[in-house]
């Protein structure tokens, strides 16, 4: 029989367990894909709106039947009302993420979350200030307690302007108040969102992606910049440890858990008990050597950062992993869990266990975690998947796992630079370092799976540009080898002798989805050294693979901030070529970058290259490595 | 003008309706040996099976003759023919001049030989005339004995175990229709048959029947006794040529035909199970016996009598089989051999329990079997009988579900 | 007189047509209360997916000879020469498959259906609307089709609509109108998605 594995992924343990699925029968979200073609048009071109009861409407692309919707909106407002949802639905995702983390902060403050504590004292310390909360004398949990309470703030309507936008550059500032585009509070721009795109509300094309734009900011500089921030401050800021990824993380002679999700709330509190004493000496006693936790998507990603804790794959390989039959529980939270895994655990002895009150999913055994019963459950969760330990069956674990090096956050990468970032700034102004790339984002069966990521980083580390990533993309870098110090031998000589110097692969791990914001830090870092803005640095972001409404506001928010973003599927536009102009070409003028589509990761390395280049002469910088 | 047929099985019958399409006036005689009303024969097993009533066999009624000007001459057979005179004579001493004359007379089941053959309710299945007598014996029948795995011996298995009798089946090959389809299709056939009760036995022949008027019982080659009240034999068909000069009208497998379906003897043609033509597949001559051939043949045939040379292409092996909620569809030279000539692709997709297996050479698909999620499968015989090369993916051909538009560029 | 006529190049991949045409041969014509019938009707058009993912509503052609009708064991198949729709009579169909054997378009299904005898399924395929069309309606399908891949008209005006474009298309100095410039760069970018796949 013929195999066409290779079709769907790169990865050796996707193609092997794609093989193994089909024999277990397992359908898989390749399989639902293409039942699914072909896919609407109508919808792909973000033609049909169904926001009222007097549709559902649709506009024909070739002007013979109906240009507008029954209220009267046309392409041009019907694809933007779209396109701002979409943000809308993926800022409200992250700004969740960074209110339940703050939540536990407060709780962590009036001693209500066993198990929790302040990890990084000085990290507290230095955000509670940007939040303007006094800390000299003040005991930790008090300042934790006033902080709590300023971030929440930030999510509503008592304020004019978001406290982390300080962080960004005077001139992106200056950019954003000039535009209306100054993020004024989490919840309210998501809210407003949601009120202009109702019918009758806001009918100018280009004032709804303005304020997509600037909902879009309410996520990257405040939710999901809270997110990261209290994480840190909870479960301490990452700095490069060693880890693994892929299937081979899984032991066939261990208690494996599998985390799944996005909240470190959560995984956190799993990893603790995984550890405790009492709980691997009972794993012994029922014939396994210990417990073994991974983690997959952005949960795993932020263990990873923090603990080196191994991953086992990411978006796309979710189902995947439960077909090795090796795994005795699968924990979830929220986002990016698809509905399948039930369904596909079922087929082996795997547990799945739902943890949030906000996300069920069909199959699954839903156990709530709060702040004040996490600890508590968390260890009788772990203990009851030892006791499923002897209800295996087969095991199918074909690969060992690749080594990769993770924990970059910017803290760590200024440590690696020897405390500034000086060292980094010598070396683009000598062009050794030509510029800098974030590759973000998902999995999509679109795109062949790993393809896009690890082609893209390959041929932009070959032209000497650093690389950095997070979410679904850092994993898929990190399978392919690129984390590892030795991954120098596949840059280019300026960035090989840099990072050789340095002890650190090409590639940097920055974390998770939410840690995107780390990125943005980073440049906003670098712009004021040089006095600039972000849009004057050699730097570009791409999301060669993505699929989620969370990617549309990320995407968002780093093109108004300054960021050139290359996207490989393309986004439900094209129905108004209004709309499409705007986002690659018009917004240069408006925030000093725009977005680009292109699916093939050979020529979108092309574009940032030559992006790069552009922003570097401009700077005064040479083409030639000095 | 005098056009003569011989056999009104369907492809005589849809020569008869595209000679009387085209030739108004010229006149038409057709000549059966079974005295009844066309029918469709590969409908008997369901009459058999106990799916339709024997009044649901005929497909045209007691006024086609009328309707198209044509002079019935039933419960006949040829005996001998003159080519030069061109003239038939038949059983009944009566003689027929022709024009044009179309041999259609289909093919008789291969007689068994076996001490006891003759004993009453050891039957063959080509007519209706022996199924009806089947079904007479039916009440009295605890268990059925079929020999052969073919297309005949398969459909008549089925159609018993249907009714609920116990049935054994005798072949020769490791699995049913051996022929038709592949060891993997086969094994699938052979599972689901096993499920329903069916006993098969392989690579035994009967010795001997037993019994006194009636069949009772049958010794088997390999010592054992079965006992049985009613046998069907199924092992093949030869056509039906006693009557045919073969110094005069070249005879091979079947009559030898040409791609207008006329035989050695100008004037003369063939057409149905007894005609002998260019197999698209196999690229060799080859006889297929089916329905769709014989009304291929006899259309084509006819517009050739009545003057219009029309080409015929060339025929094609195709079967379509529907039992027990497993269903199979074979077209084309599933089976051939192991030659770096030919390439295989196949694909047993168990969570849809769907089985594609194509054959290729060089770029045109030859042969292909689909078990379940049939309904497509015309594309895929269409693209055998009409020789077109594949560009472009071939496992699309794979999918369960075939579009025709990703074929397309 | 007035035959449906299929434009590939304008099919989104919707799907209306299909909900329609189940609709249009159900029980109660109504889409809320067909999708509760028993049996669940079917559509008699299946839009199927291209090379590039682009959407294809496929139907009978109604072919004259039909190899359906051809092929047809029990004669169920036959022709209303008034509109030269080819239909199947359920009542006589055997459900042999036989039909779809032999249809090299691949639009023939079997399945039980309120035209046919209670529990029994049956071949079935595209009747042209018929009913429809004696009320003075258009067929289900080309009703619903919104982007003019389906339309109901004669195929003479058709066909000199498309001898004008071609026409047109080699005058010189015609500047070619795109059909649908948003749809042309959604399909590049779907074509583009496809070969990084096939070229990796």
């Amino acid at each position: 029989m013929s195999s066409t594995f290779h079709l769907q992924t790169i990865t050796e343990d996707g193609q092997l367990l794609l093989k193994k699925a089909q024999a277990d029968q397992i359908e898989t979200v390749w399989d639902r894909h293409q039942a699914q073609l072909p896919q609407c048009g109508y919808c792909d071109l973000g033609l049909s709106c169904r926001n009222c009861v007097m549709g559902p409407c649709r506009v024909d692309p070739f002007g013979e039947g109906p240009q507008q919707g029954v209220c009267g909106a046309d392409a041009d407002i019907i694809v933007a009302r779209n396109l701002c949802r979409m943000i809308a639905a993926g800022a409200a995702s992250h700004s969740d993420h960074g209110r339940d983390l703050v939540e536990v902060l407060a709780q962590v403050a009036k001693g209500q979350a066993p198990g929790y504590a302040i990890r990084d004292p000085e990290k507290l310390k230095s955000v509670a200030a940007e939040y303007g909360v006094e800390t000299l004398g003040k005991d930790i949990l008090v300042i934790a307690g006033e902080l709590a309470y300023a971030m929440q703030e930030d999510y509503g309507t008592r304020i004019t302007e978001l406290a982390l936008l300080k962080r960004a550059p005077a001139k992106r500032r200056e950019i954003w108040k000039k535009v209306g585009i100054t993020p004024r509070g989490i919840d309210r721009e998501t809210s407003e969102m949601m009120h202009r795109t109702h019918m009758g509300v806001d009918n100018g094309w280009q004032s709804l992606l303005l304020q997509g734009l600037r909902n879009a900011l309410s996520d990257g500089w405040g939710g999901s910049m809270i997110a990261t921030d209290v994480s840190d401050i909870l479960f301490g800021t990452p700095s490069p440890k060693p880890t693994s990824v892929n299937v081979g993380v899984l032991k066939k002679d261990q208690v494996n858990i599998v985390v799944h999700g996005h909240n470190p709330v959560v995984s956190e509190m799993i990893l603790m008990a995984a550890r405790s004493s009492e709980l691997i000496q009972l794993a012994q006693s029922k014939g396994a050597a210990g417990i073994n936790l991974a983690g997959v998507c952005c949960t795993g990603n932020e263990l990873l950062m923090r603990h080196g804790i191994p991953m086992a794959g990411n978006h796309l390989m979710t189902e995947l992993v439960l077909s090795t039959g090796a795994v005795e529980m699968m924990l979830v939270d929220y986002q990016c869990i698809m509905p399948s895994l039930g369904q596909v655990a079922s087929c082996y002895h795997t547990r799945m266990i739902s943890t949030s009150d906000k996300a069920r999913f069909p199959g699954m055994e839903h156990r709530e975690f709060h702040p004040e019963n996490a600890e508590e459950l968390a260890k009788t969760l772990v203990r009851e998947a030892i006791e499923n330990f002897d209800k295996r069956r087969k095991v199918y674990l074909p690969v060992e796992p690749v080594q990769s090096i993770g924990g970059f956050s910017v803290e760590a990468i200024v440590g690696a630079l020897g405390g500034s970032a000086a060292p980094l700034i010598d070396a683009i102004k000598a062009g050794k370092i030509r510029g800098a790339a974030g590759i973000v984002g998902c999995n999509n069966p679109k795109i062949l799976h790993d393809y896009g990521h690890v082609t893209l980083a390959r041929r932009l580390i070959e032209n000497d540009i650093l690389v950095v990533d997070t979410g679904c993309a850092a994993i898929a870098t990190a399978k392919a080898g690129f984390k590892m110090p030795d991954a120098i031998q596949f840059a280019g000589p300026g960035l090989k002798e840099i990072c050789g110097a340095l002890g650190i692969p090409p590639v940097l791990h920055l974390g998770s989805c939410v840690d995107n914001v780390r990125i943005l830090m980073l440049a906003s870092a670098l712009a004021n050294a040089l006095n600039a803005d972000i849009s004057d640095l050699p730097i570009a972001g791409a999301a060669p693979e993505w699929y989620s409404e969370k990617a549309v506001s990320i995407g968002a928010y780093f093109v108004a901030s300054g960021v050139y973003t290359v996207l490989g599927p393309m986004p439900p536009i094209a129905g108004s070529l209004n709309v499409v102009k705007l986002l690659t070409e018009g917004l240069r003028d408006v925030v000093g970058a725009v977005f680009a589509v292109e699916p093939d990761p050979e020529k979108s390395a092309i574009l940032i290259r030559r992006h790069i280049e552009e922003r570097r002469k401009a700077l005064g910088l040479g083409f030639h490595t000095l | 003008m005098n056009h003569v047929i011989i056999g009104n099985g369907i492809a005589g019958v849809s020569a008869a309706e595209s000679i009387r399409q085209l030739d108004g006036s010229g006149s038409i005689v057709m000549i059966s040996d079974e005295p009844v009303d066309p029918y469709c024969r590969p409908m008997i097993s369901l009459v058999l099976e106990g799916v339709i009533p024997p009044s649901k066999l005929p497909i045209r009624d007691s006024g086609f003759y009328e309707e198209f000007n044509i002079t019935p001459v039933l419960g006949s057979r040829v005996a001998r023919m003159d080519v030069d005179a061109k003239t038939l004579f038949l059983s009944d001493a009566k003689t027929l001049p022709f024009d044009t004359l179309l041999i259609a007379s289909g093919a008789d089941p291969r007689p068994i030989k076996a001490p006891a053959a003759h004993l009453a309710n050891i039957f063959f299945m080509r007519n209706q005339h022996q199924v009806l007598k089947m079904l007479e014996v039916l009440p009295q029948t605890r268990h059925a004995l079929v020999l052969g795995g073919g297309l005949v011996g398969f459909k008549a298995a089925c159609g018993l175990l249907h009714r609920g009798i116990d049935v054994t089946l005798l072949i020769r090959s490791g699995y049913p229709l051996s022929l038709q389809v592949d060891e993997i299709a086969g094994a699938m056939i052979l599972a689901e048959l096993t499920r329903r009760g069916l006993n098969v036995r392989v690579g035994v022949e009967v010795t001997a029947f037993k019994g006194i008027d009636s069949v009772t019982g049958a010794i088997l080659s390999d010592g054992s006794e079965v006992s049985c009240e009613l046998v069907i034999v199924g092992k093949g068909v030869l056509p039906s040529i006693s009557f045919v000069p073969r110094d005069r009208i070249q005879v091979d497998l079947g009559i030898v035909v040409d791609d207008h379906l006329e035989t050695s003897c100008s004037g003369i043609f063939a057409a149905g199970d007894v005609a002998e033509s260019m197999d698209i597949a196999r690229k060799t001559r080859w006889v297929n016996a089916i329905w769709p051939e014989a009304v291929a043949q006899g259309r084509i045939a006819g517009m050739n009598m009545a003057g219009r040379a029309v080409v015929y292409k060339g025929s094609l092996s195709r079967n379509v089989i529907r039992i027990f909620g497993l269903d199979i569809l074979a077209a084309g030279w599933v089976n051939a051999p192991d030659d770096p000539r030919f390439a295989v692709l196949s694909e047993h997709n168990r969570r849809l329990n769907t089985y594609r297996r194509l054959v290729f050479e060089g770029d045109r698909l030859i042969g292909a079997i689909l078990v379940n999620r049939i309904e497509t499968g015309g594309i895929l015989t269409a693209m055998i009988q009409n020789e077109i090369p594949v560009r472009g993916s071939r496992r699309k051909l794979l999918e369960p579900h075939l579009s025709l538009k990703s074929l397309m560029f | 007189m007035n035959q449906v006529i299929v434009h590939p190049e304008r099919c989104v991949g919707c799907m209306q047509c299909m909900a329609a045409c189940a609709t249009a041969h159900s029980r109660t014509r109504q889409l809320f209360s067909a999708i509760r019938e028993t049996p669940l009707p079917k559509s008699r058009i299946h839009v199927g997916v291209g090379l590039y993912d682009e959407g294809f509503p496929n139907r009978c052609r109604h072919c004259n000879p039909a190899p359906c009708m051809l092929a047809c064991l029990p004669g169920a198949i036959y022709r209303d020469w008034r509109t030269e729709t080819v239909l199947i009579d359920p009542d006589h169909c055997i459900n042999c498959a036989s039909c779809a054997m032999a249809c090299p378009f691949g639009v023939i299904r079997y399945h039980e259906d309120t035209s046919a005898p209670p529990k029994k399924a049956v071949a079935i395929k595209c009747d042209n609307c018929l009913e429809r069309q004696q009320q003075g309606q258009a067929p289900a399908c080309v009703e619903v089709c919104k982007s003019g891949a389906l339309t109901f008209e004669d195929p003479s005006k058709a066909l000199k609509r498309k001898t004008d474009q071609v026409s047109q298309s080699i005058s010189a100095g015609f500047d070619i109108p795109q059909g649908s410039p948003g749809l042309t760069l959604l399909n590049t970018i779907k074509r583009a998605q496809i070969a990084v796949g096939k070229a990796a």
